[in-house]
């Protein structure tokens, strides 16, 4: 039960930071409301695999290359230093939290700027 | 006091960990404010998979864009009565 209140406040935050921009309080509520049910269903109910940690590294890794490909050196060596960094500060969950980037980029070879 | 110490340099540490998983998300453009990313990872922490949660923050990202162009259309279909009875305002 303690597991799902605190999974519960989490979804509501995390619909007031995706949908709440620049809405009222009110709208916000209505939103959260209105997804809250959902979102908990798709979160407990789902058909994805475990993370394969070595997956997440290869494709990191294929990324990294690919900057290098088209000649986007500085977002490689950003990418690399990043990850190099994040090293010391590992968890059992840096791979899942790095599968959850993985499924979110959007074309960073061509979009991402360096100046963001 | 150590306690103390301890406990702020563990808030330090998850801090910086937090920092550097940001700016990864910049490079490669995932669209995620701090406040979002932290939320997520502490979802991930309390053991959501993470394909499930990403694809729950795009379908919330495509719900928010949905409610905001309602938002705008409805606040635009108000101004434009508002000119009209204004304008019949005038020609009385």
């Amino acid at each position: 039960m303690a597991y799902l209140a605190q999974l519960g406040a989490q979804v509501d935050e995390l619909i007031a930071s995706l949908c709440g921009a620049n809405l009222d309080e009110e709208s916000v509520q209505k939103q959260q409301a209105a997804h809250r049910e959902s979102v908990l269903r798709s979160l407990r109910h789902h058909t994805f695999l475990r993370v394969n940690q070595f997956d997440v590294q290869d494709q990191l890794n294929g990324f990294e290359e690919r900057f290098r490909v088209i000649g986007r050196e500085a977002l490689a060596n950003a990418l690399n230093a990043r990850l190099e960094a994040l090293e010391v500060h590992q968890t059992k969950w840096t791979p899942d939290i790095l599968r959850f980037l993985l499924e979110l980029s959007d074309q960073p070879a061509q979009k991402a700027k360096l100046s963001d | 006091m150590p306690a103390a110490d301890d406990r702020s340099e563990k808030q330090a540490a998850a801090q910086q960990a937090v920092d550097i998983l940001h700016e990864i998300s910049t490079i490669l453009n995932c669209h995620l404010d701090r406040r979002t990313l932290s939320i997520c990872i502490s979802m991930i922490e309390n053991g959501v998979n993470p394909e499930a949660l990403a694809s729950v923050v795009k379908e919330l990202r495509r719900e928010g864009q949905e409610a905001q162009l309602e938002t705008v259309a409805a606040a635009s279909a108000g101004n434009a009565t508002l000119g009209t009875s204004t304008g019949a305002g005038r020609k009385r």
